[in-house]
């Protein structure tokens, strides 16, 4: 059918006008694309225009894409279709592609709009095309665009809720205007630039089809009719649209229409089409006024800084988690290999502490792991340690997941009851593991906590990866878990990038324990920290794995961490394991003469 | 309850030039529950590594020790960890609590280890503390700070509160004034007579009369005689 559908639409393409037929086939189907999928930006090769990009050169290719002699044209800039910009565009569309013209909604058929979507309500003659600064909703949370990418192909959006929240704890409401985050369809978030939120409610489920068109950034997305666009917001924090109960406009007194400044402290509408025809008696009201979003209106009895402030009440024994499997550990890997260079699993021969290097003879590659094993149980804490270069933090990131190895199998028992070896999954699906079933504390808390987000956004960025909605919850939960790890309650709301070595730390470990993770990892968690800071992150982390039946794996290369933390250790050298044990007897009678060198180090 | 048969421990000392040192050397012995078995002999005869190599803070060469039947020397070590807990304690002669913790703390931990809930494992920590006469002022104190005698009780407590099945003390009593030391007697004198296997090491023939129902002697890592107590300490 679609195929069918191409065809129809090549056919039709073989008339004059500002697009030769190659353009004009091209961002058709695009556009096409962009309607089978809402909400995903489709790319396009964006053409010169005799506009300037950023002045709707993307809107404009979409429109002269999709007009038709049949078709009326209608422009409006700034709410206004008198405006010079609107005008030149509405001429030039008409004349070079032999439609009509018009001012009035109803008598059009394509609409190219900057910043409004008209009062005139809209039907399913009506096409939309809007004009788009800023297709990316991430943006402003995500710099890198491969990123961005990513972050949509997964569904991934736990940073703009972050955004969100932040934007909640610091001005109490969400100051976003225009681009407004919207849930498309249930499944991929767009940006409504460059509308007002006022007009955001208007795309839901609506009779027409919008079309957005972005020139300089060389996408088109599209909402389809009848289709779901949901505004980003938490379950307890209503959206909001601009404006207040009181205001009217100047002009022809509308009460239910997107007022703005008029000069002289006048608010007017921002439709000087509807304005002027309502001021006729040319307009139906009461369909107008159906869809108006007056509901929507500010309501400060329902707006966060009014609930009552985060308290915490006595501090709950944490859960203890139901044994999932019937299997023994929690985690379990076998084999575990990581070689980089040449060779893969040929290049081990010759290395090893038997040899004396990690370089392979052969290839020159470098075996930073070879044949590493053991498993964890529900409740327990495994120590790994080794001197630098002994391979123990690349066993720690294929556990994680931020390195495939080369050989090896990893199980969980909270992942289909510990049938599925982990290492065949792909990045996407490991990246959600280390949401709820992960918790990962790594050696630089700048590397693990962003940065500029407060202590609690930063743990709210995982309870919303995990699928939290309430802002309320997700305070009170972030403030549970700041006290339990002694980050006082009045510097919840203030950005990492404020706080100490040891308060980052710290801050690092409570958005690990968020989700109650059955498996925490911790690579060096005390290192980068000085003594007596380092004493008190030990004590919290032996505290915290104390009280849970959570399984650690703990990596560190000094003895008086895994001393304290774990029961059982296994020792590494060039990549190997030399000796494993109860980690009292590998302290008091170790049998390596590596371990025993271990030992002597840390007998200071 | 307890069965040791020809238990070997060598050391080889890597770090100096690979020479071994042989401190265990075929020790045979049998511990019943309700018995306090004081090993007697020299230093270095082996008697604190006997006590280790059943706890596998030393991992033996050869030979068995079995407790109920359980083979300890090839028992996985996960499974240890976890006998550590409930079936078996080790009271060594000094204090190795984790740094920063309070006496209270400490006995605690080591009550839930043993499978108290909570509020259990704090009042068995009470009462353990007070029975060895720890004052309650110094409860909360880190027990880095106090003195060896004060870590020693506090140690004695920690291994004998919710006592194990088997325990094994070493020289447990050592930096204890008299009083002191009488509370700490009577408190084991009581864990045998309520059913615990004990292995004991003492440096005083006074302690291992009083509280031995038999005594091993060792000398160079063997038994070379084993008695009613008042028969070895004569």
């Amino acid at each position: 059918m679609i195929t069918e559908l191409l065809s129809e639409i090549d056919d039709s393409a073989g008339r004059a006008g500002l697009l030769d037929d190659g353009a004009r086939r091209e961002i058709r189907r695009a556009t096409l694309t962009a309607v089978c999928v809402p909400g995903y930006q489709v790319p396009f090769g964006s053409r010169e225009m005799p506009v300037a990009r950023g002045w709707g050169s993307g809107g404009l290719q979409v429109t002269l894409a999709v007009i038709g002699e049949p078709d009326t044209v209608k422009v409006i800039d700034q709410g206004d279709d008198a405006g010079v910009n609107a005008t030149n565009l509405r001429r030039m569309i008409a004349g070079t592609e032999g439609c009509e013209e018009s001012t009035d909604s109803r008598d059009a058929t394509v609409i190219q709009t900057r910043h409004r979507v008209p009062e005139q309500p809209l039907t399913a003659e009506h096409v939309l095309v809007l004009q788009v600064p800023v297709p990316e909703p991430l943006r402003g949370v995500e710099r890198s665009t491969a990123e961005c990418d990513r972050m949509h192909a997964e569904g991934d959006y736990a940073a703009i809720w972050v955004s969100l929240y932040e934007d909640l704890v610091r001005n109490g409401v969400i100051t976003r205007s225009t681009g407004y985050p919207v849930l498309v369809d249930g499944r991929y978030v767009m940006a409504t630039t460059p509308i007002p939120r006022w007009d955001v409610p208007r795309l839901h489920r609506s009779p027409h089809l919008s079309l957005f068109g972005a020139g300089r950034e060389k996408r088109i997305y599209a909402v389809p009719p009848d289709t779901d666009v949901e505004p980003l917001t938490f379950d307890d924090v209503p959206f909001e649209v601009e404006g207040g109960h009181e205001q009217q406009c100047a002009l022809c007194g509308s009460s239910d229409t997107f007022l703005v400044e008029g000069g002289g402290g006048r608010t007017i509408c921002s439709d000087t089409e509807w304005c002027a025809r309502v001021a006729e008696g040319d307009a139906d009201l009461e369909a107008h006024a159906k869809q108006a979003p007056l509901h929507l209106l500010p309501d400060p009895a329902r707006r966060v800084r009014t609930a009552a402030p985060v308290t915490l009440v006595a501090r709950p024994e944490p859960a203890r988690r139901p044994v999932v499997s019937a299997a023994e550990w929690t985690l379990q890997v076998a084999g575990l290999g990581k070689v980089h260079g040449l060779g893969g699993a040929d290049a081990v021969a010759g290395t090893g502490p038997e040899h004396g290097t990690a370089i392979s003879p052969t290839t020159g590659a470098i075996v930073a792991a070879w044949d590493v094993g053991f498993d964890v149980a529900p409740g327990e804490a495994v120590g790994l340690i080794g001197e630098s270069g002994s391979g123990k933090s690349t066993v720690l990131r294929c556990l994680v997941g931020e390195e495939s190895p080369t050989a090896g199998v990893l199980h969980l028992a909270a992942v289909d009851a510990g049938a599925t070896d982990l290492f065949t999954l792909d990045a996407a699906a490991r990246r959600k593991l280390r949401v709820d079933v992960l918790g990962y504390v790594q050696q630089d808390p700048s590397a693990g906590l962003s940065l500029n987000v407060s202590a609690g956004g930063n743990i709210a960025e995982r309870l919303t990866a995990a699928g939290w909605r309430s802002y309320h919850a997700i305070r009170q939960r972030a403030a549970e878990l700041l006290d339990r790890v002694e980050v006082p309650l009045s510097r919840m709301d203030d950005p990492v990038k404020t706080f100490s070595g040891g308060m980052r730390q710290r801050v690092q470990i409570a958005k690990a324990l968020a989700t109650d993770p059955a498996l925490l990892l911790l690579d060096e968690p005390t290192t980068g920290l000085d003594a007596s800071v380092a004493a008190g992150v030990l004590d919290l982390l032996r505290g915290l794995l104390a009280e849970r039946d959570v399984a650690a794996v703990v990596v560190s290369h000094d003895f008086a961490v895994i001393e304290t933390l774990t029961e059982r250790a296994v020792v590494m050298q060039l990549g190997r394991v030399v000796e494993h044990g109860l980690t009292d007897q590998l302290f008091a009678d170790p049998h390596h003469p590596y371990t025993q060198r271990l030992v002597a180090a840390a007998r200071r | 309850m307890l069965r040791i048969r020809n238990l070997r421990k060598t050391f080889t000392l890597h770090t100096i030039d690979g020479r071994t040192v042989v401190s265990l050397d075929g020790v045979d012995l049998d511990v019943a529950a309700g018995e306090h078995v004081a090993l007697a002999g020299p230093s270095g005869a082996g008697k604190s590594s006997l006590l280790r190599c059943v706890y596998r803070s030393y991992l033996p060469d050869a030979g068995s020790v079995s407790l109920d039947g359980v083979e300890l020397t090839t028992l996985p070590d996960r499974a240890m960890a976890r006998l550590r807990g409930r079936e078996l304690g080790y009271v060594s002669q000094f204090l190795s609590a984790p740094p920063r913790t309070g006496p209270l703390e400490v006995v605690a931990a080591s009550a839930r280890r043993r499978g108290l809930d909570r509020d259990a494992a704090r009042e068995a920590a009470a009462v353990a503390l007070r029975a060895v006469g720890l004052e309650e002022a110094l409860w909360d104190v880190d027990c880095g700070v106090l003195s060896g005698g004060e870590r020693q009780r506090i140690n004695l407590a920690a291994g004998t509160v919710a006592p194990p099945r088997l325990l094994l003390l070493d020289e447990p009593v050592s930096a204890l004034d008299p009083a002191n030391r009488e509370l700490a007697l009577s408190r084991i004198a009581g864990l045998a007579a309520s059913g615990v296997a004990v292995l004991a090491v003492f440096h005083d023939a006074e302690a291992i009369s009083r509280l031995a129902t038999r005594v091993v002697e060792l000398t160079a890592g063997r038994v070379i005689r084993t008695g009613p107590a008042l028969e070895v300490a004569s």
